[in-house]
């Protein structure tokens, strides 16, 4: 009971910190990709606004995806939405806050990669130095005499410095100053924005439906808990499953030994005498096996468990495996005795 | 300390969370192996190609058969797949299922490598830069075919003094590695959106068989750990009986001998057999393993096991002998007990 209890508390405990942990340790993880990935910007024109978008976009949805795919949670709310209603009503409530509740935590991560991304500036640069008004930072009369494919072509090469070729028309460090600068504004506007939309979000919420929120928020854990003692309790009854059936091949072992030495040499009495009773230990592990004990009970309970899960009522003693294909609707209603009268007319 | 132990306890209780933990292992291995990696591309025409490509495959095979072998279901599905029928009859979606979660397994580890190859871009520069196209760089214009391609050979090797501090080569160097990092993301976000839609709509698809499924690719796995763990036990139980046995009839033996000395004419005792002496058997449930008591009993046992695996209807009573005992079919010994049982 005591070893029950902690494991318990362990796994209460375990929840909300696991999945916290996770997120912190993708957005250091995050930070750590992006420092090492070495950003090398094509200076062609054409590529470096694709190359620039990709580097800013897929890495975040990525981070996103993989955020959501590590955490259980996720293949535990397509179960709930999917499984048959059985003699338990879904909440749509409890589906909602767990598919938030996941989805805030796997937006860290993207947001870190995209705010160190804006705030280094390589990625601007090189997505926007095409963009750039060489009228007003550079020598602006020669401008107008290129023609546009040339310009592009020298501008597009801003980046990568042991390339450069148009000191003439534009110095590098001018160019390159000002996008940092524009992108370090915007890095540090996006890192607000989403700072206080968190912060609004998180002091809000309590004026509006609490009750509600916090209904969701218990039966949310409660269906994250049941499912985590469910697999536990199959892996227990799995391992006494296994211990009586090695036990019983072992004894039927002998059963047959005896039966085929009837004639005997080595009858041993301490043996034969022990063969029917069954020894101690395996009394517990039977305890365990809580009358389960074949393969075809063991998957109509299986296939109970998903086609109609208990009702959230304990203290009700009524029989679960009641035959094939019973979906349930509802409680079912009291018997009633009805007497009839049969007339002798 | 307490809560260490338990924390243990609970990754080494389910094999699923051991082999996750072996998976990770590779995977930070994997890391460590390519940034430890001294790549050095030869810069020559044909074998460019064939050094840059086989460091991209060859490593993801190795670390493939790596993962395979380091984990142990791998074996307990071979052995699942193998086995005769016997009594129990064998379920190909179980055998499926653990083949897919092996597979799953392993894959992480090459997956990682090709990932870390194709973002560093180093081995596509090397294998691609003679197929690339000399008209998108105009600094090729005046130069033999022969020339642009001996060029684009030694573009990967930064040092050699053709190609040292040349604009072209950093050019055609950054466009291929251009090409490698998006072709490296491009393949990630693929393969991160196939296991997230794998995650989501598994639960969409026949949920009973697969609970049912993992379930019983579980017990298979449990038994067949319990089943060493027993035989191992037994092995120590009939090498201990063993022993005591044979100190116990060369004690008896020299007092036999001692009193054939005194008593002459008696005819000399048969060195008896004395049971083994009962202090280590405390009732403690282990009668069942010394009942197998020689050589041929315990490969007996051995065979029978592979063999003709006890049927999971723990409800049955003992008896091996006699064929075709399913727990399908009601026999004789039975009774009415199986019939209850229906066939799901």
């Amino acid at each position: 009971m005591d070893k029950f209890r902690m494991i318990f508390q362990f796994l209460q405990s375990n929840q909300e910190s696991f999945m916290n942990g996770i997120c912190g340790i993708m957005a250091l993880a995050s930070a750590q990709m992006y420092s090492a990935f070495d950003f090398n910007c094509p200076c062609l024109p054409g590529y470096n606004a694709a190359y620039s978008a990709g580097i800013l976009l897929a890495p975040p949805l990525v981070l996103f995806l993989l955020g959501l795919v590590m955490n259980n949670n996720v293949s535990m709310l397509a179960e709930e939405w999917k499984r048959p209603p059985g003699r338990r009503a879904k909440d749509p409530a409890v589906l909602r806050y767990m598919f938030c509740s996941m989805a805030q935590r796997a937006l860290i991560a993207p947001v870190v990669w995209v705010a160190v991304t804006l705030l280094d500036g390589k990625c601007f640069l090189c997505a926007f130095c095409t963009a750039v008004p060489v009228t007003a930072l550079g020598n602006g009369s020669l401008a107008p005499g290129l023609p546009a494919p040339e310009l592009a072509r020298l501008l597009a090469r801003v980046p990568c410095p042991e390339i450069y070729d148009g000191d003439w028309l534009l110095a590098r460090e001018v160019a390159v100053r000002y996008l940092r600068c524009i992108s370090q504004a915007l890095g540090w506007s996006f890192v607000l924005l989403t700072t206080l939309l968190a912060f609004v979000v998180r002091s809000v919420r309590p004026c509006f439906t609490q009750v509600a929120f916090l209904k969701s928020k218990y039966w949310s854990h409660y269906i994250d808990i049941e499912r985590k003692l469910f697999d536990e309790t199959c892996t227990e009854h799995a391992k006494a499953f296994a211990k009586v059936c090695i036990q019983q091949f072992f004894e039927a072992m002998n059963h047959d030994l005896e039966l085929g030495h009837t004639h005997g040499t080595l009858a041993t009495a301490p043996a034969s005498a022990a063969a029917p009773t069954p020894p101690d230990g395996a009394e517990e592990e039977r305890e365990k096996l809580r009358g389960i004990t074949d393969q075809g009970t063991m998957n109509r309970l299986l296939t109970s468990w998903h086609k109609c899960k208990p009702p959230l009522q304990l203290g009700r003693e009524e029989p679960l495996l009641m035959g094939n294909g019973w979906a349930g609707g509802g409680p079912r209603p009291p018997r009633k005795e009805v007497a009839t009268y049969f007339s002798k007319v | 300390m307490d809560k260490f132990r338990m924390l243990f306890q609970h990754f080494q209780s389910s094999s699923e969370s051991v082999m996750n933990g072996i998976c990770l292992l590779l995977a930070v291995v994997t890391v460590k192996l390519y940034s430890s990696f001294d790549f050095n591309c030869p810069c020559l025409a044909r074998y460019n190609a064939l050094y840059g490509l086989g460091l991209l495959l060859a490593p993801p095979l190795a670390l493939f058969l790596c993962g395979l072998l380091a984990n142990r279901q791998s074996v307990v599905m071979v052995e699942e797949w193998r086995r005769p029928a016997g009594h129990r009859r064998k379920d190909p979606g179980i055998i499926r299922y653990m083949c897919s979660s092996v597979l799953q397994r392993a894959l992480a580890a090459p997956l990682v490598w090709i990932l870390l190859a194709l973002l560093d871009g180093k081995c596509f520069v090397c294998a691609f830069s003679n197929s690339v196209d000399p008209e998108k760089f105009l600094d090729f214009a005046n130069m033999t075919p022969s020339q642009v391609q001996f060029f684009l050979a030694k573009v990967p090797c930064k040092e050699d003094e053709l190609v040292r501090n040349s604009p072209a080569r950093k050019a055609v160097s950054r466009y291929l590695r251009c090409l490698s990092q998006a072709i490296g993301w491009s393949v990630t976000l693929l393969l991160i959106i196939a296991a997230f839609l794998a995650r989501c709509l598994r639960p969409c698809f026949d949920q009973t068989g697969f609970l049912q499924r993992r379930y019983w690719s579980n017990y298979v796995d449990l038994e067949q750990k319990l089943f060493d763990e027993t035989c191992c036990e037994h092995a120590r139980d009939f090498a201990h009986r063993c022993v005591l046995h044979f100190f116990a009839s060369m004690q008896s033996e020299l007092q036999g001998r001692g009193l054939h000395r005194d008593n002459a004419g008696r005819s000399p005792e048969p060195p008896a057999v004395p049971e083994p002496p009962e202090v280590l058997d405390s009732g403690s449930g282990k009668a069942h393993l010394r009942a197998i008591s020689s050589r041929e009993q315990v490969d007996r046992l051995l065979s029978t096991w592979y063999s003709r695996k006890p049927p999971l209807d723990l409800a049955a009573s003992p008896g091996l002998c006699g064929g075709g005992l399913s727990h399908r079919a009601p026999t004789f010994a039975l009774g009415t007990r199986l019939s209850q049982h229906t066939d799901v």
